[in-house]
């Protein structure tokens, strides 16, 4: 069993010294003892309604403001978990149902691009994009080697298409203004991609050696120009060198830890590199390359779009001669001998089962005093609202947070007060909440709610009650 | 006449801006750093050690005479002035450079406290500086060379005339802006003509300028990671598009090379002429097609290739020694085909191709300045006016040694300045990113001079401001997917009104300042339009033209009369467009109006302009003028257009202080303290009182008010518009508890009780004693405003910063005076003004 603590105290002791702060943090180590928080933001199309998450055994009176949608709160467990979350049971006491957040600033409908993670509304324009998102700020606090990693089951239809699902594409984080990220859409290119340090592929060997010279090359005449110059003008070249410098330095700090990588590269069956893998099998696959980024600490932060609105769905249980349209099921289609209804809980078992894989295997790490999953926040969260064609008016989430983490809210149902009613609050409260808890002091991340404006209801701020 | 700035001002500032002490030139990205790192090489070398502690007695007298009172060992605002040897030295350089912005600022002393004259002044400033300076401290040099520092040049000096300095720009690399490097990618591909309307998918621009109203474009940027990281990814898309092409062309199938339906384009690599075929990347073709490796002057020859196109020049002999050498060794790897991959994506890397290069050639002058290069002359009057590389004559005037002279730049200049069409093209192509046809709308015979404008403005961030439709009473819309909304088409109709303007070229500023001749959804051939319609419905309305509501079958039509709709709608028209337009006309006749020609194809029945609200015009009083411009009550100049008023507006609210703000500074030439941090600066609520009450009560105290004086009596002018832009005598006080009415409407607004605008003011220490005094509204300041050199020539300020990309110091002075009188004596010409700027010592000269 990998232990992180223990590959840090080794690195130091087979060195003789202490490591290096940069190394530390390079590795995911802040300070000696307390290892970095962990993030996970796993979301999807729409099709995660609220009325799915209400635990079937509250009381009359609870159920009663349930369907109002006022405000209450109850202690998971108590209550029977709806059965689509069976997989997911056992880390009850980890988990919070979190109910009437709202997104109305975000884009909504069929289509969201980053606007669940930047809380804005995001389309096709690159101008739409006004700041990083929430993952990306989590990132730069808890940095790593990789930084950040997107994992995604691309759409290949509807407006938001990507011509090559199992390529590099623009995901659905962004890494600042009018800059969209990257991901990965197959575990083959994952693998590919992020494990060539340690891949014995002769031909990815020599990709990632000829990139290495091209590194080596631009630093160096980079570099060298700066060495020619003075003032400002020298400071704008070596800028530039320090960042080509900064790329080859991560590489080595990558080529570094191949021991620690090579023990946790996925062994992923060829099922998960063939090109026509099932959308099933490329979230399990996806999932694996998560846990081995994360536990071999090459990041602290993964984003994974476990589907979107034009991901064709195959390999679904009870569906598997099926290609599932989600489309279609937003607008009540069956498929096979499934109606929309139950469809949707096909898919949302499947990301339930994705989940408990995460959980659990993070749990049987050992980190501390105790496991990675004390030191880890899962989100899992619909990229678009409350139904198929949304206004964002409610936002529903599954949180999953470790003994270590610093929102106090896991093993609740949480309804909070609906939209509009004093007290309400956002997406961009629940992530300024995140931030804040972490020492990010922003007032307020994401942008403001013009209709809760107009009704002059606070809308700024953390949500106080979830610091822990 | 305005006060005269006291002299420890000029020459502190005169001082620091002179080639004397080198420029800190932050970057964007990590401005700290870099301004640590230029002071550090200027003001504190390891030569020059950080002296201990210790305050002169004349400072020490002047802190106590005039500060001591107040700032005791227990100083107002915890801020102790008379123990400044007992503070940690980061709290000590902490008050020392509060104590030079209060100074630099005169926020203090109070001005009903006794004043220290202009020489105890200078004592203490130079003092606090020189302490900050030699711990590379001062914030006060941070920000001179950004674009928030622009105003701290004295205004007076500069135009004044005694400045014998020559002026001249400091050596630079200035960082490309997104338009110039998607152009610099399209030379790559070497696309011309129509085809530089390529898509190219895999691009991802890594520079972004900074959203705000002023100049964005400053050389003061520096490549950093992020921008790197694109750049890799965007060198190996190009890289492997080109070499792509080129595997196909020798038999690999397109869709093997490219296994991405949606990302299959690719350069051409022959001129598809059978007859006399020319292979347009012959020099990477030998590479590819050759089974052993390539001959020395075969890399040659492609690495020359493709410098000339990426970086238009040749590879000096080392570099194509070096790159040979990359070559080769890829080569050894993967073979041919990855030794050409690796050179394509290694010059792309090049800082060179993302940064503009300006550093001078040949001898320098007696004032130790070197003339630009031929080269780098061509490129900096290319980029000066538009987006793209020097155009051919240009390049050849540099080539022929026709490029060194006043007069060369002069002819070059004024060929593209007064010419209607050789940079005819879009605005800022940024902004229409996906959706050309309607970027076509957005177009200028100078898209760069007209970008000016626009920027200084900034009414484009109207888009920006995002609102609530119900609030507007429904006609307003928010962009969103496939839609610029209401701003946008705010924004084309401010557009055309700057463009009518520049082009009539007389008197630009006053007229852009003062013209209520705007454009409201204007068409081209609109009296032809209108004509059609009122032909269709005269002679269609006692005709059963509509169709059966149970049916919804249409009326059967005569080919004569099927002929006659399309002449007058569209060419393939038929019965059901017919409907439409008869109800169009009738919505319209109804109301006593001639049919608006307002319409998209297929067109929606009678609103069609619901922006034209924010004008204050709407049927049934709006008779749609074919003609247009045309004059619209209530409106003075681009001040008063609804894309200014939104872009400088809150989401739910008008915004007075940033107004003022903006006025203080662009157009007054003035300097406004950054908000302290803290300050948590929020209008409180208050449902009986307007906005101008509530901003009072947040803004009067005094040590509130020492800044916002400056701001709010300019901005409060404005009141008399909403946050739509619409003007407005009475005031919603829009709170859920003063609803007198809810909307019936889906998208209707709520009614709220109302308040009396109140837009008048007082204006003091503009710097211009005829702007000073009781001021009626927006209409009547604007007024003063255009009569005003002060704001001429701070409009000619930020013109020079647009052009020169740089603040402007003091030796520029001569350029700036230059430019005011080319634009005073040619009858108001900005292009007078251009042709000045691009022809100065500043734009010439490097040091």
């Amino acid at each position: 069993m990998f232990d992180r603590r223990r590959f840090l105290g080794a690195s130091a002791s087979a060195s003789g010294m202490m490591l290096a702060p940069w190394l530390q943090n390079a590795l995911g180590a802040p300070s000696p003892g307390k290892p970095p928080m962990r993030f996970i933001f796993m979301h999807k199309g729409n099709g995660l309604f609220p009325s799915v998450l209400v635990p079937p055994s509250l009381s009359p009176a609870d159920a009663d403001k349930e369907q109002a949608k006022d405000a209450f709160s109850v202690d998971l467990n108590k209550h029977q978990l709806p059965d689509w979350m069976k997989p997911i049971a056992a880390h009850k006491s980890n988990m919070s149902i979190l109910q009437g957040l709202s997104g109305k600033m975000c884009q909504t409908g069929h289509h969201t691009w980053q606007s669940s993670l930047g809380v804005y509304k995001a389309n096709e324009k690159l101008t739409s994009i006004k700041w990083a998102t929430v993952d990306f700020e989590l990132a730069r606090m808890f940095p790593s080697p990789l930084s950040h990693l997107e994992l995604a089951c691309f759409p290949t239809g509807g407006g938001n298409a990507r011509g090559n699902i199992n390529g590099i594409e623009t995901g659905f984080s962004a890494r600042g203004p009018q800059q969209p990220n990257l991901a990965y859409g197959s575990p083959k290119i994952a693998l590919r991609e992020l494990f060539k340090v340690v891949y014995n592929n002769k031909s990815d060997q020599v990709e990632y050696n000829l990139e290495r010279k091209v590194l080596e090359f631009t630093a160096g005449k980079q570099s060298s120009l700066a060495g020619n110059l003075n003032g400002v003008e020298r400071t704008k070249v070596a800028n530039y060198a320090d960042s080509v410098e900064e790329v080859r330095a991560r590489n080595g700090r990558l080529e570094k830890m191949a021991d620690v990588i090579r023990k946790h590269l996925p062994t992923l069956d060829a099922k998960y590199l063939a090109d026509d893998i099932t959308t099933v099998d490329r979230q399990r696959g996806h999932v694996e390359i998560l846990l081995a980024t994360l536990i071999s600490g090459m990041t602290n932060v993964v984003a994974f779009t476990a589907d979107e609105l034009g991901t064709p769905y195959t390999g679904l249980n009870r569906l598997e001669k099926e290609t599932v349209n989600l489309h279609d099921v937003g607008h009540n289609k069956g498929f096979g001998d499934l109606k929309a209804d139950e469809v949707r809980t096909e898919v949302r078992l499947q990301h339930m089962s994705l989940i408990n894989t995460i959980v659990t295997r993070l749990k049987v790490v050992p980190e501390g005093d105790g496991n990675m999953f004390d030191n880890t926040t899962l989100l899992y969260f619909p990229d678009n609202g409350e139904t198929h064609h949304s206004s964002g008016v409610e936002w529903p989430f599954l949180v999953f947070t470790g003994r270590n983490t610093k929102l106090n809210i896991a093993g609740r149902y949480i309804r909070l007060p609906k939209h509009g009613k004093e007290g309400h609050k956002t997406l961009g409260n629940l992530y300024t909440t995140i931030l804040n808890a972490y020492g990010n002091p922003i007032p307020h991340y994401g942008d403001l709610d013009l209709a809760l404006e107009k009704m002059k209801i606070d809308q700024k701020g953390p949500i106080r009650e979830f610091l822990a | 006449m305005p006060e005269p700035r006291p002299a420890y001002l000029r020459r502190v500032t005169q001082t620091m801006l002179q080639h004397d002490i080198p420029r800190p030139r932050p970057s964007r990205t990590s401005l700290a750093m870099l301004v640590l790192m230029t002071s550090a090489a200027s003001t504190a070398t390891a030569a020059d050690p950080v002296k201990p502690f210790s305050m002169p007695k004349d400072v020490a007298t002047v802190l106590s005479t005039y500060c001591g009172s107040c700032h005791d060992e227990n100083g107002k605002g915890n801020v102790s002035l008379t123990q400044l040897d007992k503070l940690k030295i980061n709290e000590r350089l902490d008050v020392l450079n509060k104590v030079h912005e209060q100074t630099f600022f005169k926020l203090m002393p109070p001005a009903k406290s006794e004043q220290p004259g202009p020489s105890e002044l200078a004592i203490l400033n130079k003092w606090v500086l020189a302490e900050l300076r030699q711990h590379n401290a001062s914030k006060f040099d941070e920000k001179v060379t950004t674009p928030t520092g622009g105003n701290f040049v004295d205004h007076d000096l500069l135009f004044r005339g005694d400045m014998k300095d020559k002026p001249y720009t400091p050596t630079r690399r200035w960082l490309v802006n997104p338009q110039i490097y998607h152009n610099r990618v399209l030379d790559v591909f070497d696309l011309k003509g129509k085809d530089r309307a390529t898509n190219l998918s895999g691009i991802v621009n890594p520079f972004t300028l900074p959203e705000r109203s002023g100049v964005r474009d400053y050389d003061v940027a520096s490549l950093d990671g992020s921008h790197f990281v694109a750049m890799q990814a965007n060198a190996t898309w190009v890289a492997n598009k080109i070499v792509g092409s080129l595997r196909i062309k020798l038999g690999e199938a397109p869709d093997k090379v490219f296994p991405n339906p949606k990302d299959r384009w690719y350069p051409k690599s022959d001129n598809g002429d059978k007859k006399n075929p020319v292979k347009l990347l012959a020099p990477f073709e030998a590479i590819l097609a050759k089974k052993t490796p390539p001959t020395d002057e075969e890399l040659t020859a492609a690495i020359q290739f493709h410098f000339e196109r990426a970086l238009h020049r040749k590879a000096a002999p080392s570099e194509l020694q070096n790159y040979q050498s990359l070559m080769r060794s890829a080569i050894e790897l993967g073979g041919n085909i990855e030794g050409l991959r690796r050179m394509l994506i290694a010059v792309l890397l090049e800082s060179e191709f993302v940064y503009r290069v300006e550093l001078g050639a040949g001898t320098p002058d007696q004032f130790g300045r070197k003339q630009l290069s031929p080269a780098e002359a061509s490129s900096a009057i290319a980029y000066a006016l538009s987006d793209r590389a020097p155009d051919e004559p240009l390049m050849q005037a540099a080539r022929d040694g026709r490029l060194n002279t006043k007069q060369d730049y002069e002819r070059e200049v004024r060929r593209l300045v007064f010419s209607d069409t050789l940079l005819r093209g879009e605005i800022d192509g940024t902004l229409h990113e996906i959706y050309p046809s309607y970027s076509k709308n957005n177009i200028s015979s100078q898209p760069k001079i007209h970008r000016f404008f626009r920027e200084f403005f900034g009414y484009p961030l109207a888009t920006r401001v995002f609102k609530d439709v119900e609030r507007s009473d429904g006609y307003y819309q928010s962009p969103g997917r496939g839609t610029y909304g209401t701003p946008g088409q705010l924004i084309r109709e401010a557009d055309l009104f700057v463009e009518h303007c520049l082009t009539k070229d007389k008197n630009v500023f006053e007229a852009i300042l003062t013209s209520n001749e705007f454009y409201v959804a204007p068409r081209d051939n609109a009296e032809a339009k209108i004509a059609g319609l009122n032909e269709l419905y005269d002679r269609f309305k006692d005709t059963n033209w509509q169709i059966d509501p149970k049916t919804k079958t249409p009326p059967k039509m005569s080919d004569e009369d099927l002929s006659f709709i399309r002449k007058r709608l569209n060419y393939n028209s038929d019965a059901r467009d017919l409907a439409v337009a008869m109800k169009h006309v009738e919505h319209f006749r109804k109301a006593g109006l001639t049919p608006h020609p307002v319409w998209s194809y297929p067109f929606h029945i009678g609103h069609l302009t619901p922006h034209a609200n924010s004008y204050n015009l709407a049927p049934p009083t709006w008779k749609y003028p074919a003609q247009q411009p045309f004059a619209v009550d209530h409106r003075k100049g681009i001040l008063t257009h609804p894309a200014w008023l939104i872009a400088h507006s809150e989401n739910s609210a008008t915004d007075p202080v940033r107004r003022g703000k903006w006025i203080r500074e662009k157009l007054l030439a003035g300097t406004v303290p950054d908000v302290p941090i803290t300050v948590d600066a929020v209008i409180p609520e208050d449902p009986h009182k307007t906005l101008r009450d509530r901003l009072a009560m947040a803004t009067s105290k005094q040590e509130c008010w020492k800044c916002h004086q400056q701001m709010n009596p300019l901005g409060l002018a404005f009141e008399i518009y909403d946050d739509f832009g619409r003007y407005r005598t009475m005031e919603s006080l829009e709170h859920p508890s003063n609803i007198v009415a809810k909307a019936k409407a889906k998208y209707g607004a709520d009614t709220y009780k109302t308040a009396p605008v109140v837009a008048s003011s007082r204006l003091d220490g503009t710097g211009d004693l005829a702007l000073d005094g009781e001021v009626k509204d927006a209409l009547e300041l604007i007024d003063r405003l255009a009569k005003s050199k002060r704001v001429r020539q701070s409009i000619i300020r930020h013109a020079f910063r647009y052009f020169l990309g740089r603040n402007e110091m003091l030796s520029d002075s001569q350029t700036l005076i230059d430019a005011d009188n080319a634009y005073v004596q040619s009858g108001g010409s900005f292009k007078a003004v251009v042709v000045s700027l691009l022809t100065s010592d500043s734009f010439m000269f490097r040091k």
